[in-house]
């Protein structure tokens, strides 16, 4: 797929590098302010559109919840909608299976930009299953990703926040947790 | 309902901002591990990564290397290890996919 289309900088070029270069650091500054600006246009409401590429479905139950009482995703200004269309999120759950190589690509060029490609699960992260004949083993080979949510399942809280993080309305933590105990 | 109601009407606010209060169910949930820095040796990290089903954990060196993002939170590295408990941690997404790669330093050979 071609993701020079993508107004989006490809997700590399916006992850925070440590660099002295003034090159990168422009480009740091661009992504930054592009990213601003996102965040205040999909600030107030954002639709989001989910891909199963090979699943096995719990990940969707738990975005399924999301719509919940108790969880109420409404109340933040985030909807679901059936067409790509009409989405600016991507919510990709599964190791991206190969058999979903065409239907993975039209969903995201029908989808209109700015648009931002949410990974879910140990699966779309590359965890469980490695890359073979049958899978790429990550959301990442196939798709730009923005905003990677960890868990197996995520909890919608971890949905949430990743969606939050998605729009800039949380900032990630996870960056400065080292996962050492003391003791 | 009629609480909310009037609360709306007085306040101009009919939502709440997230999160609005820390929820009771979370503490059940299952969490990625933690590790003691230092206390597991690499023989013994080498053992955690093979009972690793998800291939989270692995050795590099004197670095045992925990990726945040394929773990799936099975517990088996917990009960294998006293220097391994649960984090608490699962709200973890992040920007970038590295942020979710963690080292610990392993048990100086020296010292064994």
């Amino acid at each position: 797929m071609n993701k020079d289309q993508d107004p989006l900088p490809p997700a590399s070029t916006r992850d925070p590098m440590p660099s002295g270069e003034p090159a990168e650091a422009a480009i740091q500054d661009a992504a930054g302010e592009l990213r601003h600006r996102i965040a205040s246009q999909f600030g107030r409401s954002l639709h989001i559109r989910t891909l199963d590429t090979g699943s096995c479905a719990v990940c969707e139950q738990e975005i399924r919840l999301l719509t919940a009482p108790h969880y109420d995703l409404h109340r933040l200004g985030f909807f679901f909608t059936p067409a790509p269309r009409h989405a600016d999120l991507l919510l990709v759950t599964g190791p991206m299976i190969r058999a979903f190589d065409v239907a993975a690509r039209k969903t995201y060029e029908a989808m209109p930009g700015p648009k931002i490609v949410v990974a879910t699960g140990a699966c779309a992260l590359g965890g469980v299953y490695q890359a073979d004949a049958f899978v790429h083993g990550s959301v990442g080979e196939v798709l730009p990703v923005d905003v990677w949510i960890p868990g197996c399942p995520p909890s919608p809280f971890a949905l949430l926040q990743g969606l939050l993080v998605a729009v800039g309305r949380l900032y990630e933590k996870v960056s400065s947790l080292p996962f050492e105990v003391a003791g | 309902m009629t609480l909310w109601f009037l609360r709306g009407l007085s306040r101009g606010v009919v939502t709440t901002r997230y999160p609005a209060r820390p929820d009771q169910a979370t503490a059940l949930l299952p969490t990625p591990p933690a590790f003691r820095p230092g206390a597991i040796g690499p023989e013994e990290a080498d053992q955690l990564a093979a009972l690793c089903p998800s291939r989270a954990l692995k050795r590099e060196g004197a670095e045992l290397v925990f990726d945040a993002g394929a773990c799936t939170a099975c517990g088996r590295c917990e009960q294998a290890s006293p220097a391994v408990r649960e984090s608490g941690h699962f709200e973890l997404a992040a920007t970038s996919r590295r942020d979710l790669v963690k080292r610990i330093p392993l048990k100086p050979e020296a010292g064994r």
